[in-house]
């Protein structure tokens, strides 16, 4: 009986599932895989590939500076943008979850930056505001401190990016709103019955019923901040300059496939990038055992 | 699980003479201070596209003596066609996007989230293994892929992977907003009868609207804003994207045109905006008062 | 279970990547054959593509739809983007053998395509008559030739770097224009004068050290190699030593701007610092002249741009041309039309008055002769042009950049000199690192 019951489930599902599969099959897992090829060969993109075996990873650790130099900036950026970028999404959440008025107007300013996308006209933004003459410098100014351009300058080149990696807060927000609105009104009342003050109430109704979509946005947003690319295209104007200080993981491997014609090198990378997420993600789920908490467990 | 329970006892002592008013007030500042910090960058795009061209960039203020309708003028009409058509085509690639996605996703998830299947570790793994590759390296086999198959100056390319699921982003965030439902519900639609379809449409979609919301709205802003896909992929003009047509006002080698640039921008947002404001509106306030009963 | 699955997936990738390499490779056979000397029928559909923004696009739909029109049967897909993004979809074009027939080049770029040999020879299409190069000067079609001295793009439009200079600054600090034949010494002396009496704000020069036009400037102006034959680094390690140190002492003394002030720079001829009266000279190519006088017209009651020749040296005049011309690739399957195009839109008078030099000085002296003749041209488009048939005129140098020039020259080049600016390395450091890395990835 049921061993029937969960055959009949199987089929169902594979009903359901039968989109994603046609578009992994057709779509997806052909071009990984020959990625995956060419990450041992040498394509230039213009002649066929030529297979070299390890040489490419080989070159990586031992013969590139850029490279590693690509890596600290990453592991920098990843380290810094993804726990502040969590802690504000969650804060203006909270804030902008209800008992205030004009709540859908304030929502969708918040929302606006992040609406841009990787709008070209960002380039010119950024520096109207983190250039010589830009706004910070000019506020700085009144204070009597005198300050050169934060975008053009090595040393501080990589925070305007993660700044502008936390203005675009709003999608990584709007997934947090989102869960909040799911947590049901009646646990809050229950707990308020119960004498539980609002914080109470946050950390012993809220913060666990929030755990999937915390997990969900921990996780996402790290496999982006590791993947980080359209920033530091676009401020950088595709160098990752000054002087490689914004030279993400992913900058570098682009500049490699597209501009330098090393598409196997770049495929190299990227799987070496692969290799790390998925010990990440691995190990995530791992933990998450202990930490989060769905509604359908029993 | 545990920390769900509550127990009776406060936590801290509190003292309860904070005036409402008050807080209100202390709220409002604040939101209304970062508000300002953020949308700065915006507000001057905004200023400088009404700008004449000399005066676009050189100025940190947003106000000028001589404002002008002139970006706007030039920017509609810029490329062989004007914006009306490239509105037009990014609105149906859109439209044609997030139906696709919501689709493909919301089944997908639901057999990840709800049903048992064989392999269903491995296909779940093999879900998240697909968002760990950077995309730049399969640009070429994809492209070479869709060549094969003759979909150039065609928006197949850019839709068809959304009606298949290819972008697992959508499915893992929909598996984790249904599996924060409570497993109850669906058990109370099976005793009532309800087949796997019917619990999917009548009770976990509803219920999931938040999600979907989500979804339909990143996958708006996603496909608005695509400049790559439809640069390799649309080569006629009359196929031509909103994000393609701002690319063109910008040239290294020739003359740039910010102000339109900076005025199409704008109007670019436009659409962006009043579908967020409408998504809220339908979705999460929607849910909030119909609430979980 | 995870491995068979995996083992089942790695077969059916293996044979899509198998059906792709095997097209792509039968392809490569079939494009070749017939009517690779341009003759035959003028008909069909031509893909053609160029880099430009919305204004060169106007102007090359507007000769595209002449040519259509003069040729029953004929339609043109045009494709346009921004430079950087033109090239990345050239490439993945070439990767699966759609390289529309009749796609733009540079020389700075052309070898990375005749390395892989993805481009047709238009020598035997110039021999049966199907191009003309009669009317453009040998020293500009040579610019488009390959290191096997093919012709494999002919050029159109000949762009050159000019030294860009504020007359009402130079005028206000009292130190006039740079005499005629002005070398480098004469150049950064002069700017050093008129530093002290520019007004706050404002630099004598940019922080130009990084740029790579300026250095060739420099090296053909003293009579120096660029590059070897088997597509290396030329030039000694010690010119580049020199010439670096010359733009640290500017830099130091403050008479350039700072290397992150610098990087501030709006992109754009129209919004340079030189645009903005924020330098008294700087590089600047030939056609930024009227969009960039457009905005200084603006400042401070309405200043001037003049542009000079690059600085001289022992061996003349340290002007490069820099041409943009069309290429047909291997891949093409209509080469009488694309050839019978490119010849158009390079030496049909209509159409040259059309496209107004808007990609460099159109290269057919005649059409160039009817443009300056024109009266209605501005007078700083005739200064533009002037200024290219003075520079043609002394015959300069043809450059054959080596493969993988743009990609690793350029950015190495100016990532070095960076380095130098934000005292991450000496100057001898960068140069040392810099020939290291230049060197392995050029030529091959």
């Amino acid at each position: 009986m049921k061993s029937s019951r969960t055959g009949r489930e199987g089929l169902t599902a594979y009903v359901f599932l039968s989109p994603w599969l046609i578009g992994i099959v057709l779509l997806t897992l052909g071009p990984m895989l020959y990625s995956a090829y060419l990450a041992f060969t040498n394509y230039d993109l213009l002649s066929p590939p030529r297979w070299i075996g390890l040489d490419n990873f080989r070159r990586m650790f031992t013969a590139d500076p850029r490279y590693l130099s690509s890596v600290r900036v990453t592991l920098v950026y990843v380290a810094v943008s993804v726990p502040l970028l969590l802690i504000v999404s969650m804060a203006l959440a909270l804030l902008l979850n209800k008992g205030i008025r004009f709540l859908s107007g304030y929502r969708a300013l918040f929302y606006l930056p992040s609406l841009m996308g990787a709008s070209v006209a960002i380039a010119v933004l950024w520096r109207q505001i983190f250039g010589g003459s830009g706004l910070v410098n000019q506020v700085l100014g009144v204070f009597g401190i005198e300050r050169g351009s934060w975008v053009g300058n090595p040393g501080t080149a990589l925070w305007t990016i993660v700044t502008l990696n936390l203005w675009a807060f709003g999608a990584t927000m709007i997934i947090f709103l989102a869960g909040l609105r799911q947590v049901p009104v009646e646990l809050h009342e229950a707990a308020a019955v119960d004498g539980a003050g609002p914080i109470r109430r946050f950390f012993s109704v809220t913060l666990p019923l929030m755990t999937p979509l915390i997990f969900f946005n921990l996780l996402l947003d790290t496999i982006h901040a590791f993947q980080a690319f359209t920033g530091a295209f676009v401020v950088s104007r595709g160098s990752g300059g000054p002087a490689d200080s914004t030279l993400f993981y992913t900058l570098y491997l682009y500049q490699q496939g597209f501009a330098e014609l090393k598409m196997g090198y770049a495929s190299a990378m990227a799987w070496a990038l692969v290799i790390v997420l998925a010990a990440f993600t691995g190990f995530l789920f791992l933990t998450a055992k202990r930490w989060v908490y769905y509604g359908d467990e029993r | 699980m545990t920390t769900v329970s509550i127990t009776a006892r406060p936590l801290l002592g509190r003292r309860r003479t904070r005036n409402p008013l008050v807080i209100g007030l202390v709220r409002h500042a604040v939101l209304i201070a970062v508000l300002l910090v953020m949308l700065y960058p915006v507000v001057w795009m905004v200023a400088a596209s009404f700008r004449p061209t000399a005066e676009v960039m050189n100025s940190l203020g947003l106000l000028s003596r001589n404002y002008t309708l002139d970006n706007y003028r030039n920017g509609w009409s810029a490329g062989q066609l004007d914006f009306s058509r490239y509105f037009l085509n990014s609105i149906a690639i859109t439209a044609l996007s997030i139906a696709g996605n919501l689709f493909a996703c919301s089944l997908t998830a639901y057999a990840f989230a709800r049903l048992e299947f064989p392999l269903k570790r491995v296909l779940f793994g093999l879900l998240l293994g697909t968002m760990l590759l950077p995309y730049h390296v399969t640009l070429v086999p994809q492209y070479i892929l869709f060549n094969e198959l003759a979909w150039m100056n065609t928006y197949l390319p850019l839709v068809v992977p959304k009606w298949l699921g290819a972008e697992a982003f959508f499915i893992f965030l929909m598996v984790q907003f249904i599996r924060t439902l409570p497993r109850e519900l669906d058990d109370a639609a099976r005793i009532d009868g309800c087949g796997h379809w019917r619990t999917f449409s009548r009770i976990v979609i509803p219920l999931s609207l938040p999600a979907i919301g989500t979804t339909a709205l990143f996958t708006f802003i996603n496909s608005w804003n695509d400049f790559l896909g439809p640069l390799l992929y649309l080569n006629r003009p009359e196929l031509w994207t909103v994000s393609l047509g701002l690319n063109s006002f910008l040239d290294v080698t020739g003359e740039s045109a910010y102000g339109s640039l900076f005025a199409m921008s704008t109007l670019a947002l436009a659409p962006i905006v009043g579908f967020f404001l409408v998504a809220q509106k339908l979705l999460i306030e929607g849910v909030a008062t119909t609430g979980l009963k | 279970m995870r491995t068979r699955l995996g083992t089942t997936a790695l077969a059916c990738a293996a044979l899509l990547v198998a059906g792709c390499n095997g097209t792509s490779v039968t392809d490569d056979s079939a494009g070749g054959g017939e009517g690779q000397d341009g003759k035959g029928e003028i008909t069909g559909k031509l893909q053609l593509t160029f880099w430009g923004g919305a204004n060169r696009a106007a102007k090359t739909n507007a000769v595209a739809d002449m040519f259509v029109k003069e040729h029953a049967g004929v339609t043109i897909d045009r494709q346009n983007a921004d430079f950087g993004n033109y090239f990345n979809k050239l490439n993945i074009q070439a990767s699966s053998k759609t390289l529309p027939c009749v796609m733009q080049l540079q020389g700075r770029q052309l070898n990375d395509y005749t390395k892989r040999k993805v481009l047709l020879p238009l020598d035997p299409m110039i021999e049966s008559g199907a191009i003309k190069i009669d009317d453009i000067p040998k020293e500009v079609v040579d610019t488009g030739r390959g290191p096997d001295g093919k012709l494999y793009f002919l050029p159109y439009g000949a762009a050159y770097d000019a030294v860009g200079v504020n007359e009402t600054l130079a005028t206000q600090a009292g130190v006039g224009l740079p005499p005629d034949n002005y070398t480098w010494a004469q150049y950064t002396d002069w700017m050093t004068r008129a530093s002290a009496k520019l007004p706050k704000g404002t630099f004598a020069a940019g922080s130009r050290g990084g740029l790579p036009n300026f250095f060739i400037a420099y090296q053909l102006a003293n009579g120096k190699q660029l590059f070897t034959e088997d597509g290396k680094l030329g030039f000694t390690k010690e010119s580049l030593v020199e010439y670096w140190t010359m733009w640290e002492k500017l830099r130091k003394a403050g008479t350039s701007m700072g290397a992150d002030a610098q990087a501030d720079e709006p992109e754009g001829a129209e919004q340079g610092f030189i645009a903005q009266g924020r330098l008294l000279t700087d590089s600047i190519p030939g056609n930024a002249l009227t969009p960039a006088s457009g905005t200084l017209a603006t400042k401070g009651g309405g200043q001037k741009l003049t542009t000079l020749p690059m600085p001289s040296g022992p061996s003349g005049g340290g002007n490069a041309m820099f041409t943009s011309g069309f290429a047909i690739p291997t891949n093409c399957d209509n080469v009488p039309t694309a050839a019978a195009f490119i010849d158009f839109f390079t030496n049909d008078p209509e159409a040259g008055a059309l496209f107004k030099s808007d990609n460099g000085a159109a290269t057919n002296q005649k059409v160039l002769q009817a443009q300056l003749d024109d009266p209605e041209l501005p007078e700083l488009k005739k200064r533009e042009l002037a200024l290219y048939q003075q520079i043609v005129a002394k015959k300069p140098p043809t450059i054959l950049y080596p493969p993988g020039y743009q990609a690793t020259f350029e950015s190495t080049f100016t990532r070095s000199y960076e380095e130098i600016a934000f005292g991450k390395k000496t100057v001898e450091q960068a140069a040392e690192s810099f020939f290291t890395e230049a060197n392995a990835g050029l030529g091959g």
